[in-house]
């Protein structure tokens, strides 16, 4: 336990905990709508379609933030392009940009003599070297996106329910998604100093599907979600300092473990319904 | 030009680098194109990261990374079918999280190791240039079972894959059926790894099936056009790879470099068949 003390008492593991922790809300609401909208599949596309931008970003000196998110709506419109044009359906059309992209990254980041270190910061992140600057970014982007998606939470809804029926109502559907696009990938670009590009996509949708398991009201799920996330990586930064093992790992562990515990625990008190094989 | 033909098939590592890619780019051929039918891409991609950990204990403790891949790989099909059958849990959350949980295993136990990066990064992208005649012997076997066994129930994948529901009134046991196609693709990713990494796995499978998709209506020929892009496509990355390290003194990732080349390659496709149709259709309406 001392172990866990002395952590405490050191301010870059506070930092560090308090960039975690924000992480986890954010990412916790925002992954209710990733996990209404079946939308997995296009967190962990855009998890690796930001690294080149966050590879080319850190060789030219610029901001990690900046150069994923670009390089995120780069690609995030080449699937749409792609998707538009009816030849490929989305998901054969996700996965060539995300296998892709992912080689572009790794391509450029072989040529430098540090690739392997660089690598693994980008790939597992390493949220005990967050900045002030980080943290500032973390939450500025949360306010933004949680007050946006606060703002339109009515017409988001619609929109995932009962797409036709929004455009029905006059609602712009095209902008509302692609807006939503952009606040998943926004996202994912915050969490990857915490957790990485590998394990963002984690908690995008654990915290978000561990609290579907308890309701089926959205609300409270989002409100679970945020918990969770929260939970999640208070837990594993603490496991991080205990057995000294990788941060972005153990965050998505203690992630893993609240799912588990919480589909044992809802399997006792309900009756399972027989789901027909799809 | 001669030197880029003949050159590279002189170092032996080369030579059994490109005959893996060759044999990787048949069995994701036979595998992609029913994964595309099927709709089953983000499997694929699921799959070559919940056997990060597998590989992850296995170099650890020093047994045989094939049979840490195959253990990982089998449990997390059996745990995806297990999970799908809860009610508010879809296909696509299920394999969100073993995705999640699995590799978040695998970067935990190799984070004990000293020398963690590199570690890391070899199993990541995987070392196309360190195959050896056993792993050449072992990608053969595993890619002929695959292919045996899609061939054998080829029909019954395609009937399924185009009409559910009359697969399933026509009495075929669809949830078997899967359970079995799910295995297929988890051994392909699985051949797949140690050559190219449990993160450009997918690359082999997706990418020349995609790119075959958009030149061909019929099954049959589009399974040829995909392995004829794979082995191409692959040799070609590997030369340029070669190339790159020899003759310009850049280092670039071998794995890496066929998977650019194969993304390339679809992207021209993408964009040809585009121009194509819009030419094809200007021509109809005069």
């Amino acid at each position: 336990m001392s172990r866990l003390a002395d952590a405490f008492a050191s301010p870059l593991f506070r930092r560090a905990m308090l960039e975690a922790v924000l992480v986890g809300v954010i990412a916790g609401v925002v992954g209710v709508h990733v996990v209404l909208r079946r939308l997995p599949f296009f967190v962990a596309a855009m998890s690796h379609a930001t690294f080149p931008g966050i590879v080319i970003a850190s060789t030219i000196g610029l901001s990690l933030f900046l150069g994923g998110a670009v390089f995120g709506l780069v690609v995030v419109g080449a699937v749409l392009a792609l998707g538009a044009k009816k030849a490929l359906d989305n998901t054969a059309a996700i996965a060539v940009v995300l296998a892709g992209s992912f080689a572009l990254g790794m391509l450029i980041l072989s040529t430098r003599p540090s690739a392997s270190r660089d690598l693994s910061q980008i790939l597992v992140g390493s949220v005990l070297t967050v900045t002030r600057a980080d943290v500032v970014t973390t939450i500025t982007v949360g306010v933004v996106v949680l007050g946006v998606l606060g703002a339109l939470h009515k017409e988001l809804l619609l929109g995932a329910f009962d797409p036709a029926g929004a455009a029905a109502l006059g609602y712009p559907v095209g902008v509302l998604d692609g807006l939503l696009l952009v606040a998943v990938t926004v996202t994912l670009v915050v969490a990857v100093p915490a957790v990485g590009t590998l394990l963002a996509i984690a908690l995008l949708t654990v915290p978000a599907l561990t609290a579907r398991l308890w309701t089926d009201r959205l609300g409270p799920t989002m409100g679970l979600a945020a918990a969770f996330g929260a939970l999640s990586a208070f837990g594993g930064l603490c496991a991080a300092a205990l057995w000294r093992i990788a941060a972005g790992g153990a965050i998505v562990l203690a992630a893993g473990t609240l799912f588990a515990v919480s589909l044992a625990a809802t399997s006792w008190h309900r009756p399972r319904l027989a789901a027909p094989a799809s | 030009m001669r030197d880029l033909i003949v050159e590279p098939w002189r170092a032996p590592f080369m030579r059994r680098a490109i005959l893996e890619v060759a044999l990787l780019g048949l069995l994701g051929a036979v595998v992609g194109v029913h994964v595309l039918l099927r709709r089953r891409a983000f499997l694929t991609e699921v799959v070559q990261h919940t056997v990060f950990p597998g590989i992850a204990i296995a170099f650890a403790f020093g047994y045989s990374l094939l049979l840490g891949a195959l253990v990982t790989g089998l449990a997390s099909v059996l745990l995806l079918a297990a999970l799908g059958r809860r009610r508010r849990i879809d296909s696509d959350a299920a394999m969100a999280v073993l995705f999640a949980v699995f590799l978040a295993v695998g970067v935990v136990v190799v984070s004990r190791r000293h020398g963690f990066q590199a570690d890391l990064t070899s199993l990541l992208f995987g070392r196309i240039l360190a195959v050896d005649d056993r792993q050449l012997i072992e990608t053969l076997v595993i890619a002929s079972a695959c292919i045996v066994a899609v061939a054998i129930v080829h029909k019954e994948l395609v009937m399924r894959a185009f009409d559910p529901a009359g697969a399933e009134a026509m009495g075929y046991p669809l949830t078997r059926l899967d359970l079995l196609f799910d295995i297929v693709v988890a051994l392909a990713v699985v051949a797949g790894i140690r050559a190219m990494g449990t993160v450009l796995a997918v690359a082999l499978i997706v990418t020349p099936a995609a790119t075959a998709r958009l030149v061909c209506r019929r099954i049959g020929p589009s399974m040829v056009v995909a392995a004829l892009i794979g082995a191409i496509g692959g040799w070609l990355g590997l030369v340029i790879a070669w190339d790159a390290s020899v003759n310009h003194d850049v280092r670039l990732a071998p794995g890496a470099s066929v998977v650019v080349v194969l993304t390339a390659v679809f992207v021209i496709v993408a964009i040809g068949t585009a121009i194509a149709r819009k030419l094809m259709v200007r021509g109809a309406a005069r």
